[in-house]
């Protein structure tokens, strides 16, 4: 069973595990692939501890209950899993940073990192919300069901992040 | 299907996702910040793996009868605009929305902020929703390519997925993955290994 005990798989044998999943996820949950909307669901109700208007809010309602919503939910639950188990299998556990933020940015230590990992989530996910959906739901499934919708969101994220990279130092 | 068996698809269909990410390395901030600089392919050879991958299942699944596609809806202002500030975020957190999750399932402690981050980008945009409704439902709704060319679904998907797994065959040939990995696995290709030690969250440098 080397393959669980090994760092890297080849980025083909990955994608196409990830691919795969859309079987399940078709079949099973009559949903495609994705991450963001998970995201939705979880922040409604952590905002309904302050606010309990939120469940009277279309938007935040309709991600409040069902199956495809906490079955997204569970999904990005079970990422945190996996991901941990295969860097355990492989002794691969990540510190606290990785390497890109001192060499990109001159960013030294965690604390000067997190306002930076906190700014960048909040535009991953209102972007993702804004175009209805991330690099799963637009990238992976949107464009293997030919949306072209997808194709533009997916277009845009490159050239966002292309730009953005642009501005710091060569990693 | 009840809440309670989608959580266990879920959880289980999760398990495996995460797995895969963090065996692709493409959950590395180095390899999608790599990526974005044009300098590592690891994280467009996983996307374009699975495409075309879901492109021939969903050939073969809508193709037979067995399944029916929702695919999203073409929004150009929404599509665009919220494009742009995606990919600016994924390069900022060197993640992306399900990527950030393996980074802290991997051990990073930076995810913790970026997913906290990410958790308020989206209760934000579920106030902003009212008010952006006029911006992001400008366009044509359900477009897709299969549709505008006339073809049927399974032979548009089966001849881009073919397009795709031609692309990806010469970009294996002009940059192996394996050179793309990095000793530590995280990207960094220079010939270092950066040790970050979690306690005292300085960063120290050795030389391989």
């Amino acid at each position: 069973m080397r393959f669980l005990t090994a760092t890297a798989w080849s980025p083909y044998a990955a994608g196409i595990v990830i691919g795969l999943l859309q079987i399940p996820a078709f079949l099973l949950i009559n949903t495609a692939l994705g991450a963001s909307s998970s995201y939705v669901t979880v922040s409604a109700h952590l905002a309904g501890f302050l606010d309990p208007a939120v469940a009277q809010m279309d938007y935040f309602a309709k991600h409040m209950a069902g199956a495809k919503n906490w079955w997204q939910v569970a999904l990005v639950v079970g990422i945190v899993l996996g991901a941990a188990l295969s860097a355990r299998l492989s002794g691969s556990r990540r510190g606290a940073m990785s390497f890109v933020w001192p060499r990109a940015l001159g960013i030294s230590s965690l604390t000067a990192r997190l306002p930076l990992a906190f700014v960048g989530g909040f535009l991953l996910l209102l972007g993702a919300r804004i175009a209805d959906g991330c690099t799963s739901g637009h990238g992976i499934s949107g464009i293997a069901q030919l949306s072209i919708g997808s194709f533009i969101a997916v277009a845009a994220m490159f050239a966002g992040g292309i730009a953005t990279a642009a501005l710091m130092r060569r990693i | 299907m009840t809440v309670l068996s989608a959580i266990f698809v879920g959880l289980a269909m999760g398990l495996i996702f995460g797995f895969a990410l963090e065996k692709s390395r493409v959950f590395e901030p180095g390899v999608i910040v790599g990526q974005m600089q044009l300098s590592n392919f690891i994280m467009l050879k996983v996307f374009l793996s699975a495409v075309v991958t879901g492109l021939v299942v969903l050939a073969a699944l809508n193709g037979f009868g067995l399944v029916k596609l929702a695919p999203k809806g073409t929004f150009y202002t929404a599509d665009i605009g919220g494009g742009l500030l995606l990919g600016i975020g994924i390069t900022l957190a060197g993640a992306c929305p399900g990527t950030v999750l393996a980074q802290v399932g991997a051990g990073y402690k930076d995810a913790w902020l970026t997913l906290l981050g990410g958790l308020c980008g989206a209760a934000t945009f579920g106030y902003l929703e009212p008010a952006l409704r006029p911006w992001i439902g400008d366009g044509p709704g359900k477009l897709t390519l299969d549709a505008m060319i006339g073809l049927p679904f399974w032979i548009a998907a089966l001849v881009l997925a073919l397009l795709f797994a031609a692309a990806l065959v010469g970009l294996e040939r002009w940059r192996s993955w394996r050179g793309e990995v990095g000793a530590n696995g995280d990207g960094d290709r220079a010939g270092t290994i950066a040790a970050y030690d979690i306690t005292s969250v300085r960063v120290t440098k050795t030389s391989i």
